[in-house]
């Protein structure tokens, strides 16, 4: 069994990391995740370094971004009106994960940290372009999340670097669609993010569901070329989308359902963003 | 180890628990220490929600929590919410419709269910209550009385 380790500064909580053992020690967030592989065995930590007292629980709105603390619950994003009217593909995206109970503990950085290929977050951010605010033996740093993704439960994170806080732009017409088995409580078989910026290149697609992690669907972007594309230019960018994607046939899904899903659902994606575009290109959404 | 004492503040009254090793779950805290036996262990994974508790009156899962990671905050179980208002109103709702077979999921329904009423005027709708209810599976009902109880439990409360 692990014993908790409760650093309380940033510089405390890095200094400790380094120290330790290569898979000694393992960062704790909402540990929704986390606790259920060292239940299961999968890993097995003798510390757990808790994020819980140092000073990242909150959500901050800046001019041009939205800095959320990676250990605010995703439950605090989800009850803040202006998540829902100025992201509200990563409002969609967060109600979506587990249940209000789950998401008062599970966090934006314990998402990043764990990489799951199941998250439903990780492609909402892709798409959203996030970046991550790290904290490190080095000093900070800024990093998109599409450079620390790699794999399950790895990442391009060092292993005494932390994440402090996840950067999104403050207002962003995007969407988050999913498919699964049963609409609540389950895990998506994929789930794809569409988003708009009001300079070109317009649009960012991504997906997730996938292996061995989510990603950004450059090809099918690629066909995107104008800030407001027809039907008919949504559906290649989504068969583009679906031809440009490696599959897999697990209990969830197979390769071919899920590749029907993703040429679905991209066209939706993009389509529901172009519903949330303002009028004028440009403003910030307050539109469905 | 930490060596330090656990405290919560548990239905209301500060509490201190001794020697609590690390990696116990506050749900086990809950049943083994304080002997409240009202919250239940089910999945143990976070699927099933029978193990709602409220934390500083948010629905948490007592099974994926550390008690650890709770320490010095207010913790609320069925026992607690029951003696106030909105959490007798729930329970009344669930008797009259019928909403309770086995009753093993119940006090995780009437945790959850409570923490969204509770201070909320006006309610939210019945829709969102039910939203909020998601995370609670129950194997008898077939949730159709489940789903009446919630609609007659914000009636009474609003």
């Amino acid at each position: 069994m692990f014993t908790l380790a409760y650093p309380s500064t940033p510089e405390e909580a890095v200094d400790r990391l380094a120290r330790a053992a290569p898979g000694e020690t393992a960062v704790l967030g909402g540990g929704t995740d986390l606790l259920l592989d060292v239940e299961s065995g999968r890993t097995t930590p003798t510390e757990l370094l808790s994020l819980r007292k140092l000073p990242w629980r909150y959500l901050r709105w800046e001019r041009q971004s939205l800095v959320v603390g990676s250990t605010l619950p995703l439950r605090a994003l989800e009850v803040d009106p202006k998540v829902r009217t100025q992201l509200p593909g990563l409002w969609e995206a967060i109600v979506d994960v587990g249940s209000p109970a789950l998401r008062s503990r599970a966090t934006l950085g314990g998402n990043i940290g764990r990489c799951s290929p199941v998250s439903d977050l990780l492609p909402i951010l892709l798409a959203l372009d996030a970046q991550v605010r790290i904290v490190g033996p080095n000093g900070r740093r800024e990093v998109p999340v599409d450079a620390i993704l790699q794999e399950s439960r790895r990442t391009t994170l060092g292993s005494a670097d932390l994440v402090e806080a996840v950067v999104v732009p403050a207002a962003a017409p995007c969407t988050y669609l999913w498919q699964r088995v049963q609409p609540v409580n389950d895990i998506s078989q994929v789930g794809v993010a569409t988003a708009y910026a009001p300079t070109p290149p317009h649009w960012r697609i991504a997906v997730g569901g996938i292996q061995p992690r989510a990603r950004r669907l450059v090809e099918a972007e690629g066909l995107l070329r104008s800030a407001r594309p027809s039907d008919f230019e949504a559906e290649l960018a989504a068969q583009e989308a679906a031809r440009r994607s490696t599959f897999v046939t697990d209990r969830r899904a197979t390769e071919s359902y899920r590749r029907r899903l993703v040429s679905v659902l991209v066209r939706r994606a993009i389509q529901r963003t172009l519903a949330r575009v303002p009028p004028v290109a440009g403003g910030p959404s307050s539109s469905p | 180890m930490t060596d330090r004492p656990l405290k919560l503040v548990l239905n209301g009254t500060p509490r201190t628990f001794e020697e609590v090793p690390d990696a116990e779950r506050l749900l086990d805290t809950i049943r083994w220490r304080a002997g409240l036996k009202g919250t239940k262990e089910g999945c143990r994974t976070g699927d099933c929600g029978a193990c709602t508790v409220l934390v500083n009156g948010d629905p948490s899962l007592s099974c994926l929590t550390l008690a650890r990671e709770v320490d010095g905050d207010a913790v609320t179980t069925v026992e607690g919410v029951t003696r106030e208002t909105v959490g007798r109103a729930v329970v009344k709702a669930f008797e009259e419709n019928g909403a309770v077979q086995c009753g093993y999921c119940t006090p995780g329904f009437v945790v959850a269910l409570s923490g969204l009423l509770a201070g909320r005027s006006p309610p939210p709708s019945t829709e969102a209550l039910l939203d909020g209810l998601e995370g609670n599976l129950c194997r008898c009902t077939g949730y159709a009385a489940i789903q009446r109880a919630v609609a007659a439990a914000r009636e009474a409360v609003r």
